[in-house]
């Protein structure tokens, strides 16, 4: 019988995984996975919890909206990084350090 | 102003002030001109020549006139008016015309004197100086005043004495000329404070005339009543003291007198006008300003200082050997005489003594001149070292110089007091008067007179032990050198000159047309004191007689030994020869007692100074550097140590702070969630 609770390490575990893509890799485009990574861990607990639900199926609808915002989301996160690319003609976020003081 | 001066008045006191202006005048144009400068000496002798006219013209108006007393309010402190003005009476004006005159032929003779200076024109300043505080001194009618001018006589003094400052000998003279006057000065300055304290005024007119202040007031029951007020009696023996001790010094008196004989470090026309007519007899001038104060104990104290100083001084005069310091202490022991006359109340006697001493020393301190300026010019012509003031050395100058030696004749016959001459009447009247003093009191006082006398003789034997080694025998220098080459004269006209008009005024015509008695010059009469009353005794008979008739001896005695050489000499070893030969010991014995101690406080004072306070002040400065040196160091390691500690601790905060402002997104990502973390961590440990 799979519990809530293995639902959640999992996600906890995606979550961290995420996490550390994120803090980590040198590549633009591995980090904006870590991000989609943590998105789905948040999607996952939403559909564990959406089990428990005095609504039906609501939590899974509100899945389905956030998978949908996640595409757009790293639409855009894509387009961001063409445009950093054409700039500094890398996409390693280490290197690109003008926030620097 | 005196509202009863007249029109003549007026002239006369105009002719005192240019007389005692011209010689200012011609010091400051003096002062102005170069140093080698021969005009001065004419400027000097043409301003000297006018205030003698001006002067016998005063003379001529005031002598035996009722006196000229002119003042004016000169400062005004709180209610006290003090006045300064002009006092001529027989006194001031005698005073005025004597140094005048006296002053004309010792300028003639300076021009040729001092030809050869190299400071010739400061020379003339300095003496022209000198008779503007003289003639000064003598006419002012004021205290005050009268000190000022009593100081300026003692600094030209002061100024000519050291004149050839390069000597080493000068300038010890002139400082102790300097400072033995300035004892007296303290006398004279107690003296007057405490008279304007008694009097409440500076007048000498209104202190001393014949019914003024000073003879108004009475001491009895200790105090010293006053017409204004009364202080302790003490107060008028300190005044008197101070008068006394002020005239020692000027007058050269013992137990001030050993600056004199030192003062003849100056050049000899100087000590000619000063130290011989002049400025010595300030004092005894002063004596005559105050006279009243005197009463009683107070002129026997004067009579018996002045005896003293006499004496001494002729026994001294005896064995020396140098020219001018024979001359000088025979001045030291003619002021004796003068401060004796003052003390025994021979007042008149005293001044006309001063009047005829004046023109005789002055010339026997020009004949001086000329033969010590021979002897200087003998020592640079044949290049000898010789003192050219030593008497053993000359001799024979009768005949190389027959003018100079009549002058000294002349004037050292009236220095003895020969008849014919004015010594003689000066001279007598003193002795004589001496003696009637003495005949009212106890027999101890015919000591004094007794002791007058002997001076005489013993002036008799120096000056003719002085003349005759000088100008009779053989020049004494060429046995030790046969070779020398003698150009002696007695010089040009400005030498002679002024030893043919001193010489004139040594002879009796001047002051008296009866040669015999002095009573009747009429110097002495015009000097009388009211009441004095002309002894009728037998004095008058012997006196003059035993003194002339013994003097007469003595310089037979002294032909005898230094011409003839048939006489025993004087054995050189004995007690009384070194006592005299060495001044009474009075300069070693002040040495002993004043000047070492004093060396020797100035010495540890020096020691105290720098060991001591200095010492003191270093200690301090050492402290003071201690502390400072603590505090550099702490101001250094702590202060600013905790400054950089704080700075450092800011800094690195600041650089640790800043390590996260990396500009790379993950590592703020990266601390973000380190921090999530703790605080999620110390949340759970808290």
């Amino acid at each position: 019988m799979i519990t809530l609770n293995d639902f959640l390490i999992i996600s906890a575990a995606l979550f961290c995984i995420g996490l550390y893509m994120i803090v980590s890799k040198r590549n633009a485009i591995q980090i904006l996975i870590g991000i989609e990574l943590i998105l789905n861990a948040a999607i996952l607990n939403l559909v564990a919890f959406g089990k428990h639900d005095s609504l039906n199926n609501s939590g899974q609808i509100f899945a389905l909206f956030a998978i949908v915002l996640a595409a757009a989301t790293t639409a855009v996160a894509l387009a961001i990084i063409l445009n950093v690319y054409r700039r500094y003609k890398t996409i390693d976020p280490g290197k690109i350090n003008n926030l620097r003081d | 102003m005196n509202n009863t001066s007249s029109h003549t008045d007026l002239i006369l006191i105009t002719c005192t002030l240019a007389a005692v202006a011209l010689p200012l005048l011609a010091a400051l144009v003096n002062f102005c001109l170069p140093v080698k400068s021969k005009a001065a000496g004419w400027v000097s002798t043409l301003a000297i020549l006018i205030s003698c006219v001006l002067a016998a013209k005063v003379f001529a108006g005031v002598w035996n006139n009722p006196q000229i007393h002119v003042k004016q309010v000169w400062f005004t402190i709180g209610h006290t008016k003090v006045y300064a003005g002009i006092l001529l009476n027989n006194l001031s004006v005698l005073m005025l015309l004597l140094v005048s005159v006296i002053a004309l032929p010792v300028h003639i003779y300076s021009t040729a004197y001092m030809k050869h200076d190299d400071r010739y024109s400061r020379y003339f300043t300095y003496l022209s100086f000198f008779c503007f505080s003289m003639l000064g001194l003598v006419v002012i009618d004021n205290l005050v005043l009268f000190y000022a001018f009593w100081e300026l006589v003692g600094f030209s003094s002061y100024l000519l004495i050291g004149f050839w400052f390069t000597r080493d000998k000068a300038v010890q003279a002139n400082k102790k000329a300097f400072i033995m006057n300035r004892i007296g000065d303290i006398g004279l300055l107690s003296a007057i404070i405490i008279l304007f304290v008694q009097y409440r005024t500076f007048d000498i007119e209104l202190l001393f005339a014949q019914k003024g202040l000073v003879v108004q007031s009475v001491v009895n029951n200790g105090l010293w009543n006053g017409p204004v007020g009364s202080l302790p009696a003490i107060c008028q023996y300190i005044a008197v003291a101070g008068i006394v001790l002020a005239v020692a010094a000027k007058s050269a008196q013992f137990p001030l007198h050993t600056w004199l004989p030192d003062a003849m470090e100056g050049p000899t026309s100087v000590s000619a006008l000063i130290h011989a007519a002049t400025m010595v007899a300030a004092g005894v001038f002063l004596l005559g300003r105050v006279y009243p104060m005197f009463t009683g104990t107070e002129l026997s104290i004067l009579a018996c200082i002045g005896c003293f100083t006499a004496f001494m001084a002729a026994t001294i005069a005896l064995t020396q050997n140098d020219l001018k310091r024979i001359l000088a202490y025979s001045t030291i022991s003619q002021l004796g005489y003068m401060i004796l006359g003052m003390g025994v109340g021979a007042y008149s006697s005293s001044l006309f003594h001063l009047a005829t001493h004046a023109f005789f020393k002055c010339l026997l301190f020009l004949v001086a001149g000329i033969v010590i300026h021979q002897m200087q010019h003998i020592k640079e012509d044949n290049h000898l070292d010789i003192d050219p003031q030593d008497i053993s050395l000359m001799g024979g100058f009768r005949k190389k110089l027959p003018l100079t030696f009549i002058a000294a004749v002349i004037g050292g016959l009236a220095l003895v007091g020969l008849p014919l001459t004015s010594g003689y009447l000066s001279k007598d009247g003193i002795l004589i008067q001496a003696f009637e003093w003495s005949d009212g009191k106890d027999a101890w006082f015919s000591i004094i007179p007794v002791m007058a006398l002997v001076t005489s003789w013993l002036t008799a034997f120096y000056v003719a032990r002085l003349i005759f080694k000088v100008f009779f025998g053989d020049f004494r220098l060429t046995n030790a050198y046969p070779n020398l080459k003698l150009h002696v004269t007695d010089g040009g006209w400005p030498y002679k000159l002024p030893l043919v008009f001193l010489m004139l005024c040594c002879f009796f015509p001047l002051f008296s047309f009866n040669p015999i008695a002095y009573e009747h010059a009429w110097l002495f009469s015009g000097l009388k004191l009211p009441g004095f009353v002309i002894g009728e005794s037998s004095y008058h008979l012997i006196i003059p007689v035993v003194v002339n008739v013994f003097s007469l001896l003595v310089i037979y005695l002294a032909y005898a030994i230094y011409v003839k050489q048939i006489a025993f000499s004087f054995p050189q070893t004995g007690f009384f020869y070194r006592l005299s030969y060495n001044q009474w010991y009075f300069d070693k014995i002040y040495k002993r007692i004043f000047v070492k101690p004093v060396l020797g406080l100035g010495k540890f004072l020096y020691w105290f100074d720098k060991n001591v306070i200095d010492g003191f002040i270093h200690l301090l400065a050492a402290i003071a550097g201690c502390i400072a040196g603590a505090t550099a160091w702490i101001d250094k390691y702590l202060v600013d140590g905790f400054l950089h500690l704080m700075a450092s601790t800011v800094q690195s905060i600041g650089n640790f702070a800043r390590k996260f402002q990396s500009g790379k997104v993950q590592y703020y990502l990266f601390s973000m969630l380190a921090i999530v973390l703790a605080l999620f961590i110390l949340k759970i440990l808290i």
